[in-house]
């Protein structure tokens, strides 16, 4: 205890000096929480999205649909399998119809594929309620990088042409009613949505999916048969990883932030040894063990990394709050990049963060201040109490 | 004068080496994140201007209104001319054509029958040129996963998914199955001499690299192009500069009346690029200046505690008759000393760290092997002119100013009292 | 490759049926189409023809030489321009296959290439495969007469008969009446939306029989004057030996 109070007025009284590290530390703990936080918030967005409006419990795709070759979507339909009907039924399931199509907006010609969804559907959070909006004999829905891209607007209308199951030539307008707000090119981009119903009797494929997406509430999947499950890791496998791989980053900016902590504690550490080696010869030679004076030392550091979290907490945590509610602009154009990346990035702070972060820290700067320390270990009192360093 | 405080502190190791070292690594450190800033804050746009968007991009208006889909009936022709026009008139921009295409490849099997098809993403780049700026603009030889660069026409090199996916040998033949610019469909036999990957999902899925003059055969384009890139030569984008450009460029090309005239953009012009390279260097702006703030009382604190415990030995010189003048503009001279000594150090070292990873990149791929694509998990810094300069200001001015603090205490004291601290 | 004008030819051999020296308002619409399709699938034809192409960038010109026998089995070889001479096209029934002298592949196009334009025409790969027997698959109705380029027309409406499997859900043909030659076709998708129209600007007389000199393919869903296409020379009731239309002849 003794200590603890003589560290505290020991620090107190640094004046200038403790309030400079204090401050240095304190940054590095916002400048870590919060470029940890935009990795994080970036992951769990897109990870969110992607569950919300694409993937939600899993997928159903019928065999030979791969998402990723187009060849395979002409012949990727077949009868819903009894148990997925099932699913449907108790609304923990929408199944999707996909179809090959050309669109002439503008009168230019335009492939894309034609998804079918039950507007009704709750499964997936996009807003396919839009297309109960039946005045038009084809109401249809595109994402909105689907719609800046190619300039298409609400209430715009054009043909819509594709084949049905007989190779027969279909070709009805289509009418713009909602843009849909996602992030995910997946159900974005290269497509519009139009009422499943509408689409299996056009194109003469009642009761026919191509995939069925699953409520994430549903345990115990059944097996269909010619069909293939995809749970969510597998399909969120892609924004996992490119995560991951900026992880590394993340790693690479620490070390040198520690680096600067490091320094920060190191050298006011040694040069309070030097300082005040009259102070700990006095200790010693009142008889204080050299490991409580070292004690003494480690522990003024220490505080140094405690009074930064408060710090830290004074400024950093509107700061952060402020970064989370309003976020980060970036770009939503990031079709090349094939995963969902939000437009407005909002940084994600978890508990385990802040809490690691500070442990990491303050096991950084407890190392880095008895090190210097350790030499009181070898100071002779007398002479340190002449103020000689040996 | 300097010669003489030089020896001294040459000498009188407590009295430079660990200064000097606490400035080094201070410096260093800045240096170092400084330039893997810039690195990740190039990164962020990096990859856009560099497969996509260039600094500049010239099209035509009518592929412009397009662009999404690079429509190649729209494309440039008479490209070799601009071309020539461009370069002359902006000789320092590096100027690149390409062309955007689909298509289906189709592997054969040992009796030229389709073994396998897969649809394909074509770039058709200057490949084939010994001095092609794409090798350093796609750093290809980097990305290259086997095989090796293409040498001879018709060469390709496909992304390394794709390939494995579809099964396509190495030095085989594989046709390409795409539209002409007038809409015929065109087959075209390609070697495959090597596989790329780059770290880009969408990309790496199904791309396929290919020689413009190939392109220009194969897609009925002789003389045209999709798009002319135009880079600032070390690849680093200047906003303002780019905007200008392009506005002279169009001033002086561009015809509203001609569907067809060219018309350039700089980066930031497209979507919303602009925006997130605005906040990215904001975003990196602050970190550095974050850093460099905390660096500098760092190493103020470092020089404040330099100029403190010397209080002894400027009581002795106090007492020698020294100036109180002389002797505190002795220790800022000392101070600048340290100060160069160590930026100048810091700046080697983080200079010669910044390049090594710029150019190898640290390679945090192992960490990820549980993922079951390949991903680029490296770390690349970028050194820029400046980084040569950044660390100087908390390695000089932050050590400097510390000293100029510390100092002031000498004439607050009465010499008699820095004179007892001596006490050695 | 010759897309437009196959599906031209599949119109253009139904054209020639009208010639038939029968007077129409004997017949049902049922016989009219089934002489349509007795005439057109027993009969060989090896014909020499033009394509022209007007693009945004100008206009293009393709000559090629065909080989037909029925609607079911055509090969097409390519003329010129330098550029497309020597390519091949196979069409057996519902496959297609190409051979390119440059290339020296045989590859057979599937899936989504068959949406493409072809030779950057009005007309599809899908419009090439189009192969109908009229009186199998599509129901008639003579709906009427009118005056069509100052000729005096029947109005023809073809309509899918249920479950067969065409590309058109329903077809309109303006018939000349002394003449029998169709002087336009519009097709139509199932939702009974005008995709595709065939009109014919100058008609000829070979062996007798009237045939269409000159038409348009025109996409209506696309901008553009459509796709023009002018038959140099036809010769009908050819014997043409059946290994034409094999694989092996592409690479000959």
């Amino acid at each position: 205890m003794l200590t603890l109070r003589l560290a505290w007025r020991n620090i107190t009284g640094a004046g200038l000096r403790t309030w400079l590290n204090v401050g240095v530390l304190s940054f590095i703990y916002v400048l870590v929480i919060w470029h940890q936080g935009i990795l994080l918030g970036m992951q769990r967005h897109a990870v969110n999205a992607m569950i919300s409006d694409e993937i939600s419990g899993g997928q159903f795709w019928c065999r030979g649909y791969d998402p990723f070759d187009p060849l395979t979507i002409e012949d990727s339909h077949q009868n819903i399998p009894t148990d997925l009907l099932s699913l449907i039924d108790e609304e923990t399931a929408t199944p999707i119809l996909v179809r090959p199509g050309t669109i002439y907006p503008k009168n230019r010609m335009q492939s894309i594929l034609i998804k079918g969804i039950d507007p009704d559907q709750r499964i997936l959070d996009i807003p396919s309620s839009d297309l109960q909006d039946i005045p038009h004999r084809l109401p249809v829905m595109v994402g909105k990088t689907m719609a800046r891209k190619n300039g298409l607007t609400q209430g715009e209308e054009f043909v819509i042409r594709w084949r049905d199951a007989d190779g027969t030539f279909d070709a009805i307008e289509g009418h713009i009613v909602s843009i849909m707000d996602t992030i995910v090119p997946a159900i974005d981009q290269g497509q519009i949505w139009v009422p499943l119903a509408d689409l299996q009797e056009l194109s003469g494929m009642a009761k026919q999916a191509t995939l069925v997406v699953v409520d994430q509430q549903v345990r115990g999947l059944p097996a269909a048969k010619n069909w293939v499950f995809k749970d969510q890791a597998n399909l969120l496998r892609d924004v996992n990883d490119m995560v991951n791989s900026k992880r590394g980053g993340a790693v690479f900016m620490y070390i040198i932030l520690m680096f600067l902590a490091m320094l920060a504690i190191f050298d006011t550490q040694v040069l309070a040894i030097f300082r005040r080696r009259r102070e700990i010869g006095t200790m010693m030679a009142l008889g204080m063990p050299r490991i409580r004076v070292i004690g003494l030392f480690t522990l003024e550091g220490i505080l140094l990394g405690i009074l930064a979290i408060g710090v830290a907490a004074v400024y950093g945590i509107p700061a952060l709050y402020y970064t989370a509610q309003k976020g980060l602009p970036i770009s939503d154009d990031t079709s090349d990049w094939g995963f969902a990346v939000a437009s407005r990035l909002f940084p994600a702070y978890s508990a385990a963060l802040i809490t690691g972060t500070v442990a990491i820290v303050m096991i950084t700067i407890t190392i880095v201040s008895f090190l210097p320390s350790r030499r009181i270990a070898k100071l002779n009192p007398t002479d340190a109490l002449k103020g000689k360093l040996t | 004068m300097i010669r003489f405080l030089l020896i001294g502190l040459l000498r009188d190791r407590s009295r430079s080496l660990f200064p000097v070292l606490m400035v080094s690594a201070g410096v260093f450190l800045t240096v170092v994140l400084y330039a893997y800033i810039k690195g990740m804050v190039g990164d962020m746009v990096d990859a856009s201007a560099r497969f996509d968007t260039g600094h500049v991009k010239i099209v035509s208006r009518a592929y412009h209104l397009r662009e999404s889909q690079a429509p190649n009936d729209l494309a440039l022709l008479g490209v070799d001319d601009l071309l020539a026009t461009i370069r002359t008139i902006h000789p320092r921009m590096v100027w690149t054509p390409r062309i955007r295409f689909g298509g289906l490849l189709d592997v054969p099997d040992a009796n030229g029958e389709t073994r396998a098809q897969g649809p394909v993403a074509g770039l058709a780049i200057d490949l084939l040129n010994k001095d092609t700026p794409e090798r350093n603009i796609l750093k290809l030889d980097e990305s290259l996963v086997r095989g090796r660069m293409p040498e001879q026409p018709d060469e390709i090199l496909i992304s390394e998914t794709f390939g494995r996916k579809l099964g396509v040998p190495l030095d085989k033949n594989v046709t390409l199955m795409s539209a002409t610019m007038y809409g015929s469909m065109t087959l075209h036999n390609f070697t495959v001499v090597g596989t790329v990957h780059f770290g880009m999902a969408a990309l790496d899925r199904q791309l396929i690299l290919v020689d413009i003059n190939d392109a220009q055969r194969a897609l009925d384009m002789t003389d045209g192009a999709g798009e002319i890139l135009g880079f600032k030569p070390e690849l680093d984008y200047a906003d303002q500069e780019m905007r200008i450009l392009s506005q002279s460029f169009n001033r002086r090309f561009n015809s509203a009346e001609d569907e067809f005239s060219p018309i350039m953009h700089a980066l930031s012009e497209k979507d919303l690029l602009g925006e997130i390279l605005e906040m990215t260097n904001i975003g990196g702006g602050i970190i550095i200046a974050v850093f460099v703030f905390a660096m500098s009382i760092v190493l103020w604190n470092a020089g404040l505690m330099n100029g403190i415990r010397r209080y002894g030995e400027i009581g002795v010189r106090l007492a020698m008759g020294e100036s109180k003048g002389d002797v505190y503009r002795s220790m800022i001279v000392e101070a600048v000393c340290i100060g160069i000594i160590g930026s100048v150090v810091g700046t080697i070292f983080g200079i010669l760290t910044a390049y090594w990873l710029q150019y190898h990149g640290l390679d945090f791929t192992d960490f990820m092997r549980q993922s079951t694509m390949l991903m680029s998990g490296v770390i690349r810094a970028k050194v820029t002119p400046f980084s040569y300069v950044i660390g100087f200001f908390p390695g000089l001015l932050a050590s400097v100013i510390g000293t100029l603090f510390a100092g002031i205490g000498v004439f607050q004291r009465q010499t008699a009292q820095l004179f007892k601290e001596l006490e050695v | 490759m010759n897309a437009i004008y196959m599906t031209a030819l599949s119109c253009f051999c139904l054209l020639v049926l009208f010639f038939s020296p029968v007077w129409a308002e004997d017949l049902s619409g049922e016989e009219i189409l089934k002489r349509i399709d007795d005439n057109f699938l027993s009969s060989g034809s090896i014909s020499v023809s033009t394509m022209i192409i007007t693009g945004r960038r100008g206009t293009r010109t393709i000559t090629s030489r065909q080989w037909a026998q029925g609607t079911r089995k055509t090969f097409t070889h390519f003329l010129s321009p330098p550029r497309e001479k020597g390519t091949k096209m196979l069409k057996i029934e519902d496959a297609l296959w190409i051979y390119t002298p440059a290339t020296d592949r045989l590859i057979k196009i599937a899936g989504h290439m068959l949406r493409q334009s072809l030779m950057g025409s009005d007309a599809s790969y899908e419009d090439f495969m189009e192969d109908p027997e009229l009186n199998k698959t599509y129901d008639v109705n003579i709906s009427g007469t009118e005056t069509y380029l100052d000729r005096a027309c029947y109005v023809l409406e073809l309509t899918a008969k249920p479950g067969s499997k065409v590309a058109y859900h329903s077809r309109k043909f303006w018939v000349d009446k002394e003449r029998f030659l169709a002087l336009r076709e519009d097709l139509f998708a199932k939702s009974g939306k005008l995709l595709k129209k065939v009109t014919i600007q100058e008609v000829f007389r070979v062996d007798g029989r009237w045939y269409p000199k000159r038409f348009t393919f025109k996409d209506v869903l696309k901008d553009g004057d459509g796709t023009q296409i002018i038959i140099d020379n036809i010769e009908l009731d050819a014997e043409i030996p059946e290994y034409m239309f094999s694989k092996a002849a592409l690479r000959r």
